[in-house]
């Protein structure tokens, strides 16, 4: 046979490695290698080491340059006590990860006790291997960096960068971190063969994998929670020496068991639904409000530690909320409108397809510019002298911070309008705009290619039962199409957390940053107020809102998108 | 019954124009406009004289197109528009040939840790560009300081850390996973290895995925903002978007050499969108792009 499929060494067999078959294979591997080199080299430089390194600049003062490591301290500045609970939530959910990888790793376990046992040693050295190594790259990068201050001023030859390179390597403080390593690089290894050896279990890298995941996860989530917890120890005891109010703890525990309640009225209410006993449904839906409200209660320490926090990273996700608010529900009906409309294939309405995605695809840079003057405070641009024909006031639109309901009120006569309704500036108002202006063609195309995977037979069959045009789309055709309108609900809601070059663009002084969502509050962080550490930190907290968004996703997604 | 609902199936293909059909087009109609009035503003006020363009005309009363002369010279622009071409391409061709090889070792080669790689990988996708472009401007700016190569406002900086494309990646392994195995068999008795297959094979079959991350990619380095302007404090090698961005505050009161210059940034895209409508349609349908 010319042609034999290499297998992948699913046994870990010292032997095996020997034989012939496999030495052949060994060219197959190094060619698969060579190929993803280039990619994998720059993704992990470009990708992935800066999430570590973003963390690494998050822990340090660092405006401009590094400066003093201050631990969590960009964190609390930024969310306050709220900076706790994010890593707490992190620990925690490492270990609970460490715990689902050791189930898997657990199912297939020999049946001699003993064995099982030992077969966790070659996971927990190599964890710690791992862990080491962290520990020796967190060594060695103050070094690394240092070298761009030592070479600069002087001529750049390779001869002396390698010999910064060597200085930084064997500087003290790295080499113990590499001695320590290396020894549990070694024992891990040998420890793994010999098992490998001794142990002759099916299966055996199927098990040392998720148990290697587990002992490391179990690791990392533990020295996160032990970090967090010191840092909280002595933050309180900075607090009380002080003469401060140390409140946090208080606030944490309200703050964690709200959240719990919270889960427990959901859970409750989730089987209420499918009571279908009257009484028993009544019972179980107010012993879910019972749970909600006392959750809603404890929550209410909230805005305290929200207080604490940067006013400026509250208003921005004030901003993007109300930006989420303020697009994605008229972006979606336009298009689901638009895309009804256009799918009656009527003469022409390829065309109108193609105008209505031209916004979308216009450089986003130039279709915010021309926005910017379209809704200029002048009298004669576009829109004002457009209100002007209709007799109404100019308004200062981009330049204007002022809320639009307080606006409303003041142009209605209402003296005291409430702060806190004044709702999004004016000029947030006209980045919404813009949004709407761009993602309408891509939400009018998506919703087409959904439209066009419904079959005709069940609306025409409803058609035939007698439904009308209303009826057939509130009851057949929107049903259908949840998978479009909750792709495109999350792909909006995530997208107006990143969203980033129009609003940049769009942004004024005169709008005192009321139109900064939060990814522009993190980039001028950085970019104008050069606080590097800080904006790092912000950026996890970003992400962190990410995940957790993308995490409720899944958990929807399971019970309310109806897939046809 | 059933004659009725084939009458009216019947009368809807033929009957264009019906008061329900007339009301559908009054409707698609007003949305074009409003879709189409910031371009149709920005072409007008591009051509008209300063006192006009900041008066309410909506129409110039004599056509200057000299107002693109002068913002083509005044903002640097054929110099952007040129940086702009180069970084595309550059970026385009480092990351198509890196995908390539990556998404065909992934799809067809089977090696050791593959598939934990790959999930690595994709995992990335995930992460925020918030979170690594701190770190990058400064690994970035590392490197331009030990190397004898330059990265800050050259085009390392703005090429290099977009070659490696995790997306590029994911779509042309699922291409290449498709091809069937026979034909790398009878490639191999014939005594093909995997780089002359993917050549002559594999490549050829593909035109289609590639096409589609040569659009995104397109628009991707045509829309940067954020990264560029972090990398280029000297118009050397400045992409056209954040030439744009700094003429916006330069030309002031100048509109219609703005417009015009917005005019000049959107046409390329504007012209490769006509040409190719409906695969970039289809592309940017099966991305999630644009933030």
């Amino acid at each position: 046979m010319a042609f034999k499929k290499s297998r992948p060494s699913d046994q870990f067999n010292p032997r095996a490695w020997l034989n012939p078959r496999r030495l052949r294979n060994w060219r197959e591997y190094l060619t698969g290698y060579l190929m993803i080199a280039p990619s994998v080299i720059l993704i992990f430089i470009f990708g992935i080491f800066p999430v570590g390194f973003a963390l690494y600049v998050s822990l340090h003062k660092w405006r401009l340059k590094r400066d003093v490591i201050i631990g969590l301290d960009n964190y609390v500045n930024a969310i306050g006590g709220l900076a706790y609970l994010m890593f707490f939530a992190l620990g925690i959910g490492l270990l609970v990860l460490a715990f689902i990888q050791f189930r898997k790793a657990f199912r297939k376990r020999p049946g001699n006790p003993w064995q099982s046992y030992l077969l966790n040693i070659p996971g927990i050295i190599l964890a710690g291997a791992t862990l080491s190594f962290v520990r020796w790259t967190v060594a060695l990068l103050p070094h690394i960096l240092d070298i761009a201050n030592k070479i600069t001023g002087v001529e750049k030859t390779r001869l002396l960068f390698i010999q910064l390179l060597n200085e930084s390597f064997n500087a003290p403080d790295v080499l113990q971190a590499r001695s320590l390593m290396l020894w549990m690089i070694g024992a891990g290894v040998l420890t793994l063969i010999l098992g490998a050896y001794l142990i002759r279990v099916k299966d055996n890298l199927q098990i040392q994998g998720p148990l290697f995941i587990s002992w490391f996860c179990a690791g990392t989530g533990g020295i996160i929670l032990y970090y967090v917890y010191s840092e909280m120890m002595s933050d309180y005891h900075t607090a009380v020496l002080t003469g401060n109010d140390p409140g946090f703890f208080s606030q944490l525990i309200g703050i964690l068991s709200g959240l719990v309640l919270l889960f427990i009225g959901y859970k409750i209410w989730q089987s209420a639904k499918d009571q279908r006993n009257t009484w028993l449904f009544i019972i179980r839906l107010l012993g879910a409000m019972v749970f909600v409200v006392g959750g809603w209660i404890m929550l209410g320490e909230l805005p305290v530690i929200v207080a604490a926090g940067d006013p400026d990273l509250w208003v921005g996700l004030r901003a993007t909320l109300f930006y989420a608010l303020g697009t994605v529900p008229f972006q979606l009906g336009i298009s689901l409108f638009l895309a009804i409309l256009l799918f009656q294939n009527l003469a022409g309405s390829s065309f109108f397809r193609i105008l209505f995605f031209l916004p979308y695809v216009t450089p986003t840079v130039a279709s915010a510019a021309v926005f910017r003057q379209i809704f200029s405070n002048r009298l004669q641009a576009p829109v004002n002298s457009g209100l002007r024909l209709l007799g109404i006031e100019p308004l200062q639109w981009l330049w204007e911070p002022k809320g639009v309901f307080q606006l409303l009120a003041t142009s209605l006569g209402i003296e005291s309008w409430p702060a806190w309704a004044n709702g999004p500036s004016l000029a947030l108002v006209v980045i919404m705009i813009y949004s709407i202006w761009t993602f309408v063609g891509y939400d009018t195309v998506i919703y087409l290619a959904g439209l066009g995977n419904i079959s005709k037979e069940t609306a025409e069959a409803a058609e035939v039962d007698g439904a009308n045009r209303w009826q057939v789309f509130r009851h057949i055709t929107f049903p259908l199409l949840s998978p479009s309108t909750y792709f495109l609900t999350i792909i909006s809601v995530i997208g107006t957390f990143k969203a980033f070059n129009h609003i940049w663009v769009m942004r004024l002084e005169a709008a005192l940053q009321t139109t900064d969502t939060f990814s522009v509050v993190i980039f001028s962080e950085f970019y104008e107020k050069l606080r590097y550490g800080y904006a790092s930190a912000m950026a996890f907290v970003l992400f962190a809102i990410i995940l957790i968004l993308t995490f409720l996703n899944t958990k929807i997604q399971g019970s309310k998108v109806f897939y046809g | 019954m059933a004659e009725e609902s084939a009458r009216s199936q019947h009368g809807k293909r033929h009957s264009d124009f019906t008061l329900r059909n007339i009301s559908t087009y009054l409707i698609l109609v007003i949305g074009a406009l409003i879709a189409m009035f910031p371009f149709f503003w920005m072409i007008s006020v591009s051509l008209m004289t300063i006192g006009e363009a900041q008066g309410i005309r909506l129409l110039p009363s004599e056509v200057h197109f000299e107002n693109y002369i002068n913002a083509w010279k005044e903002a640097k622009f054929s110099l952007y528009m040129w940086n702009s071409v180069r970084i595309t391409l550059l970026t385009l061709v480092g990351e198509l040939a890196f995908s390539t090889l990556a998404a065909y070792a992934f799809a067809r080669i089977k090696f050791p840790g593959r598939d934990i790689i790959f999930g690595i990988l994709l995992s990335t996708m995930m992460i925020p560009a918030m979170v690594t472009i701190i770190p990058n401007f400064l690994t970035v700016t590392w490197l331009g300081r030990i190397g004898p190569l330059k990265w800050i406002n050259n085009w390392p900086a703005l090429t290099i850390p977009f070659m490696g494309s995790v997306f590029s990646i994911f779509m042309l392994k699922q291409f290449f996973a498709q091809i069937p195995d026979e034909l790398y068999d009878a490639a191999q008795i014939d005594g093909a290895g995997h780089l002359r297959f993917l050549w002559s094979v594999a490549l050829p079959l593909t035109k289609a995925p590639v096409m589609v991350i040569l659009i995104l990619s397109f628009i991707g380095t045509w829309n940067a903002l954020a990264w560029p302007m972090l990398v280029t404090n000297t118009p050397e090698w400045r992409p056209i978007a954040v030439g744009l961005y700094s003429f916006i505050d330069e030309a002031g009161q100048m509109l219609n050499l703005m417009m015009a210059g917005a005019f000049i940034a959107v046409l390329p895209v504007l012209v490769l969108y006509f040409f190719t409508q409906k695969q970039f349609t289809e592309s940017i349908a099966r991305s999630g792009l644009k933030g």
